[in-house]
């Protein structure tokens, strides 16, 4: 029997290696992708004041550290019974837009777009972003300023770009300043065209590989995401299952999570695999990230977002379960988070300065979500009465979808096998 | 160094936060790329082997023995080795790990209230074993430069860039972040020490004379203290100052003129070594 083994995986945020074990007639037998990397957040969490967790998780991942600090600060609120003000809610949505913003044009841009705009077959040495610089600058300078638009964004409600702190138990410990309201808004609508552009630009390569696209990776999952009055929402109060043929709906609030999603540790990997508690494991696997909020949905909350939606659901189905149609599902929620960033910047209450309750700490247990740029992310802590952490679970983005990356892998290689 | 410096890349015990800041140069970036060579980098690019390179960034310390092992062949392999970032450089966050034995971080790890088959763990034969603390990348092999900051600012990035392309040593922020916070202090010395929720701050006077745990005192500048600036304390993510040897320590001289009020802060340890556990003078919790 022989092995194959593809270390380090690039272009992800994170340490992976897949090793592929080939029966005697050199198929693909068992593919294994392995996490290699813990760190321990849920212990070294405890003994810690709640309001400094959110100045600390943010850690877990330099990408979508503003959905941490988010996530984080939503589950100190609600173990300590605090009622936000509504224009601290505004606020923090928009730190979380800025952050999508900026991660999902990376993650277009620099991660998926050296294999599409210079090609699958491209030298390895120039396939990646500075490849697309030279080949295609007006797509890179595109990416350029989304990513910074997103990123000062971030800044101008969480302090900083990377890691941002302003997330308070209570609201937040500043407002943003018209000033910044103002440089925000005289470039939305230059994002929202750029939005539309990548989505152009991705319909274009479509034609191109729309054969890879259905046969690659394709497989049947259970999916997870956010959603609020069954819209598409990044910021949503509500988590909704659908099954892998889209005939059956599961929805819950964050506090119930325990009772819809399980864990299950592996030996190959640092990462446990979630699944559906409802349906068990492994059978309730489910997939995260662009792709399921897309498919959980049952509308864009934006117009020019929900026409695209349409159209996806034309081409790919719906459910779609081709894993590369997860490129064009992120540049939908792109223009979304654009769009609906415009209608925040326009509210008048983004830069009032009501944005903190007095909160007390107390013994509590609390469940914070919201939709990081890869999938839904849940944290969870409890209390004690002088408001110190005693128990901790977080469930991150990327580690929903490492089950059924394995298993696409899995597929694309026994696609891959047949035909050389 | 006239020709394009050959640079390696590489994300460790890290967040890749550090790598991000370095693309927040922006358009910047089009200025800086065209004179390197980025030779090795997983985030970016699919290149497998570490190669030969000129100046190499390592963020993160190491948490597996595999980046131990890597830290290493990164050594032999690059003239210059930088520790890039507070992970690297001191430990970082992950570095709280080290007030708990490790046996216990995997425990939890897996036996959350989430978990169905309580009592297995990955194998130590698959997966890397985890070394018994966070080691920052100095404590593992020498180190020509360290850029502290977490992450580091764009522009100390490309700061420390251009100083190699130029052929001259990168600087370092020589003050502490007080130097650049806009508060105004007057020298006193707070009577008791606040949460940061409780109550609302004076946002043009000094936060730790308010009686906020704010650690810029001890805290080296680079920034230009996005903290204070927003409404909260510093938490240290620079590190410490050239002037001291711990961190910790002299953070805790500080704060002891306030007396026994100093004594009622909660978990001292991890604010004053928030960043910098790993290179304290005591950098993990004894059995
Ligand atoms: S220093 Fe900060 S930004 Fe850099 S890797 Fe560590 S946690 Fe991430
Ligand atoms: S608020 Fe903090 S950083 Fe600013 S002057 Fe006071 S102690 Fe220094
Ligand atoms: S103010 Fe302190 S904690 Fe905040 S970014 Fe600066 S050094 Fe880091």
């Amino acid at each position: 029997m022989g092995k194959i083994t593809i270390a380090p995986l690039t272009r992800l945020e994170g340490h992976g290696k897949v090793t592929i074990k080939l029966d005697d007639s050199g198929k693909p037998a068992d593919v294994k992708l392995h996490i290699t990397a813990l760190r321990g957040f849920e212990q070294f969490v405890i003994g810690r004041p709640a309001e400094e967790v959110p100045r600390i998780v943010p850690r877990i991942c330099g990408i979508c550290q503003t959905a941490h600090h988010l996530a984080s600060v939503k589950a100190v609120d609600a173990a300590w019974g605090a009622q936000i003000p509504s224009a601290a809610e505004k606020q923090r949505e928009l730190m979380h837009l800025g952050n999508m913003i900026h991660s999902h044009a990376l993650h277009f841009y620099y991660l998926a777009a050296p294999d599409f705009v210079l090609g699958p077959d491209a030298d390895p040495a120039i396939r990646n972003v500075i490849g697309v610089i030279d080949a295609a600058p007006e797509v890179a300078k595109k990416a350029i300023a989304m990513r910074r638009v997103g990123q000062s964004m971030v800044e101008a409600t969480g302090g900083k770009p990377i890691h941002p702190v302003t997330g308070i138990p209570g609201g937040l410990s500043k407002s943003m300043s018209e000033e910044k309201r103002d440089e925000l808004l005289a470039v939305i609508d230059t994002m929202i065209q750029y939005g539309q552009d990548g989505l152009d630009l991705m319909k274009s390569l479509n034609e191109k590989y729309l054969d890879t696209i259905n046969s690659l990776g394709v497989i049947d999952t259970w999916y997870l995401g956010l959603v609020k009055d069954g819209k598409h929402n990044f910021y949503g109060d509500t988590l909704r299952f659908v099954s892998p043929d889209g005939s059956e709906k599961m929805e819950f609030k964050p506090a119930e999570y325990l009772d819809y999603l399980g864990e299950h540790v592996v030996e190959h990997s640092y990462v446990k695999y979630p699944y559906n508690k409802k349906v068990g494991y492994p059978e309730g696997l489910y997939r995260v990230g662009p792709l399921a909020m897309i498919n959980v949905c049952d509308s864009m909350s934006t117009p020019l977002a929900e026409e695209a939606r349409k159209e996806f659901a034309e081409t790919f189905g719906r459910p779609a379960n081709q894993s590369i149609a997860y490129n064009q599902a992120r540049l939908i929620e792109l223009l979304s988070a654009c769009e609906r960033a415009k209608e925040l910047l326009e509210d008048p209450e983004i830069v009032s300065t009501d944005v903190k309750a007095e909160v007390e700490p107390k013994a509590g247990n609390g469940v914070g979500v919201v939709y990081a740029p890869r999938g839904t992310l849940f944290h969870n802590y409890e209390t004690d009465d002088n408001g110190i952490v005693t128990k901790a679970n977080m469930i991150v983005a990327t580690t929903h979808n490492v089950p059924t990356m394995e298993k696409a892998i899995q597929q694309a290689a026994e696609v891959l096998f047949k035909d050389n | 160094m006239a020709d394009k410096v050959r640079l390696g890349l590489i994300q460790l015990c890290g967040c890749s936060g550090c790598h991000i800041s370095l693309l927040d140069l922006h358009e910047q970036l089009l200025d800086v790329l065209p004179n390197l060579e980025i030779v090795y980098a997983p985030i970016i690019a699919d290149a497998k082997e570490i190669p030969e390179c000129d100046v190499f960034l390592i963020e993160g310390g190491a948490r597996n023995e595999h980046d131990e092992h890597l830290i290493h062949e990164i050594r032999e392999k690059s003239k210059v080795v930088i520790a890039w970032g507070t992970c690297a450089v001191y430990g970082g966050i992950p570095g709280l790990g080290n007030l708990y034995d490790t046996e216990q971080l995997k425990k939890t790890a897996y036996e959350t209230e989430s978990t169905d088959n309580i009592g297995e763990l990955p194998s130590d034969e698959i997966v890397p074993p985890l070394t018994n603390s966070v080691m920052p990348v100095p404590s593992i092999v020498d180190v020509e430069y360290v850029i502290p900051g977490c992450p580091p600012r764009p522009e100390i990035n490309a700061g420390a860039i251009v100083a190699l392309l130029e052929g001259r040593d990168p600087e370092l922020p020589k003050k502490i972040v007080c130097d650049e916070c806009p508060r105004t202090k007057e020298n006193v010395i707070p009577e008791t020490f606040k949460r940061t929720f409780e109550g609302t701050p004076d946002p043009e006077k000094c936060l730790f004379e308010q009686g906020y745990t704010c650690v810029g005192m001890g805290t080296r500048a680079g920034c230009g203290a996005l903290c204070p600036s927003a409404g909260v304390p510093c938490r240290g993510c620079y590190g410490k100052t050239d002037e001291v040897l711990d961190q910790g320590s002299s953070l805790a001289n500080t704060f002891a003129a306030a007396g026994d009020e100093a004594l009622k802060i909660s978990d001292k340890s991890a604010l004053f070594n928030r960043f910098t556990l790993p290179a304290a003078l005591i950098s993990k919790k004894q059995e």
